[in-house]
């Protein structure tokens, strides 16, 4: 039964043919059996060997650093929405917010500056912000502010460019921006129908205990997001281990292409927002408006988060929102960038 | 997902987490040292959370037990293995049941859905167990011979003279600062000891390598040192280095050759923590 749940059609198959073999042997059966005792050990010799390569080694290596180094800021970011869902009043926020949805946007980008923690946190507190009634334009540029503006990420950024406290700032201009960009963009040209309906963020309702709510509703959002997690961190460990960043040096002469590239490279590697900075200002050969671009695409689309964002809020938002983020902000840094640095 | 597997995933990412952090320090191979209390305290979190969720359910706080589904996909999920032979009809009457004796409130089924754990969460499992069984070791030679070697940071402030020490311990990273910005030439006919582990070059010599990390294994740079003089040892061995800077460019400037002539090699531990470019002990 257990099946069944997993993968319907799966079960399904295996239903049928349980109940073949319940009528008798199947044929050829002595072979069907030595199969059976020799092909579990010869796969495992053989993924075993596999394992051992230092490229695969090196993968699952990667793979277990971005899914270990994400998993408490998962945890605290699935315990946040889990509260807001279970304790907070939908009244709140809409007393919180200004009414008119154009205005609601910056307001919920300055916002994002509370939440400490990298990316892998915004996204269930957004989702659950949305379901507490939080127009969903003001929601995602929470989503996407919150990861780089907030303190510890800035701080970081500062550490990382000593002396140029003029990359602090682009950074956080930058980002908010383009955050605020976004949740115009979505005002204008969003649909509702792209999200996957939020309905399980239904908030308290009577006679349940808030508790057994909302622990419920962190551990859902939490093996739920976890899933999707793993999936970003293993193609962020194939782009990692399979592109040699001596690759990098080919790009870095061209002005513009260096902008896109680092963009590009921001998306592929999911360097959590709190390292990047110390990405970025290792990668010095580039300009420092590829940089700049490099750290706000960064927190806002990479695989992992692309991953979650699919997760949460549906294959078809991810898609669409991931992309126009992406341009969104690269314009935005070289626009900021150009000015500033 | 299954009530149990939700129990045994939560109770096994928590072991996992607290296994790599607590227990052992196999963490050091992912991320920084300071991630420790985190980690620790995201284990204990999610030990507990399973604990919680395997405690007999009172009757009353739970409408929403995840073997009684109530998302359409389940549903068809019970109804295929209701057709296809599984004749006593047990899981699809038991979502019968729950919408008939629910808490009243079930608007259409949404609200409830907190059982829709998707599929997904299974993939969960890959990590948490290579953490607890088959845990892969720090990034060594393969990695850093795919690098190009790390730009150390610019010293601001003129160089202190070097200790008397000889040999002198010293990171990679102020071996590379001394050797490519020190104006003063203090390095030079210096003997010097570094530690790192072996990756092998092109051409002549081979590196001495650290991998530093500023976050986790995903950011990971190299640091490399060319070591003249000696055959290379096998590839990720760790060991110790003393030599003296192996003449090449002008010392002092960008265009030093960053390397030793070794007098002498010898093998080392490998130090719990990889990821930090620390000096050579004694």
């Amino acid at each position: 039964m257990q099946d069944t749940e997993i993968r319907p059609a799966a079960a399904a198959a295996e239903g049928g043919r349980g109940a073949g073999a319940g009528r008798g042997l199947p044929r050829h059966w002595p072979l069907m059996l030595l199969g059976a005792a020799v092909a579990p050990g010869l796969a495992l010799v053989l993924v075993g060997r596999t394992l051992e390569e230092p490229a695969v080694q090196a993968w699952r290596t990667v793979c277990l650093a971005v899914t270990v180094q994400a998993l408490p800021f998962l945890l605290l970011g699935t315990a946040l929405s889990g509260a807001i869902n279970a304790f907070v009043p939908a009244s709140v926020f809409s007393r919180l917010l200004p009414r008119r949805a154009a205005l609601a946007v910056p307001v919920a980008g300055v916002a994002g500056v509370v939440l400490p923690g990298c990316e892998c946190a915004s996204v269930p507190v957004a989702s659950s912000l949305i379901g507490r009634g939080v127009t969903p334009a003001a929601a995602f540029a929470f989503l996407l502010s919150a990861p780089a503006v907030n303190p510890v990420v800035l701080t970081a950024t500062a550490v990382a460019f000593p002396g140029s406290p003029e990359m602090v700032l682009a950074r956080l201009a930058a980002s908010l921006v383009t955050a605020a960009a976004m949740g115009w963009l979505w005002l204008w040209l969003g649909r509702e129908e792209w999200l996957r309906p939020v309905a399980r963020h239904s908030g308290h309702r009577p006679g349940h205990s808030r508790w057994t709510e909302f622990r419920r509703g962190f551990q859902h959002d939490f093996l739920h997001a976890g899933g999707f997690l793993v999936v970003g961190a293993m193609a962020a460990a194939t782009f990692n281990v399979a592109v040699p960043r001596s690759v990098l040096d080919a790009f870095s002469g061209s002005p513009w292409l260096s902008v896109l590239f680092l963009a590009a490279l921001a998306i592929v590697l999911a360097v959590c927002s709190e390292a990047d900075a110390f990405v970025a200002a290792s990668l010095s050969g580039f300009s420092p408006v590829a940089r700049l671009a490099f750290m706000v695409v960064g927190p806002m689309v990479d695989l992992k988060l692309i991953a979650l964002q699919a997760g949460t809020f549906g294959r078809a938002f991810a898609v669409r929102f991931s992309a126009a983020t992406a341009v969104v902000a690269v314009v935005c840094s070289a626009a900021i960038g150009g000015v500033l640095l | 997902m299954k009530r149990f597997a939700q129990v045994g995933l939560l109770v096994l990412a928590g072991l996992g987490l607290l296994h790599t952090s607590l227990f052992t320090d196999e963490y050091l191979r992912f991320v920084k040292e300071g991630m420790r209390p985190l980690l620790i305290a995201s284990g204990v979190l999610l030990v507990g959370l399973g604990a919680a969720e395997a405690w007999p359910v009172r009757r009353g706080d739970d409408g929403d037990d995840p073997v009684h589904g109530d998302d359409p996909v389940q549903v068809r999920g019970h109804r295929d293995g209701h057709a296809d032979g599984h004749a006593d009809g047990h899981g699809h009457g038991r979502s019968d049941g729950d919408g008939d004796g629910g808490q009243g409130d079930q608007d259409g089924g949404h609200g409830h859905d907190h059982s829709r754990v998707p599929r997904v969460a299974w993939l969960l499992f890959l990590p948490v167990l290579s953490l607890l069984f088959y845990a892969p070791p720090a990034l060594g030679s393969y990695t850093a011979s795919r690098e190009p070697a790390k730009v150390v940071a610019v010293q601001e402030d003129d160089f202190d003279p070097l200790p008397a020490a000889s040999p002198l311990p010293i990171t990679l990273t102020e071996f590379t600062q001394r050797v490519q910005q020190d104006r003063s030439r203090a390095i030079e006919g210096r003997t010097v000891r570094m530690t790192g582990f072996v990756t092998s070059a092109d051409g002549d010599g081979w590196y001495l390598t650290r991998i530093v990390i500023s976050c986790c294994a995903a950011d990971s740079t190299t640091l490399k040192v060319r070591v003249y003089g000696t055959a290379a040892p096998k590839a990720d061995t760790w060991v110790t280095v003393d030599g003296t800077w192996h003449p090449g460019g002008a010392l002092g400037t960008s265009s030093a050759a960053v390397a030793v002539d070794a007098r002498n090699v010898t093998k080392v531990g490998k130090p719990s923590n990889a990821y930090m470019d620390a000096v050579p002990l004694g």
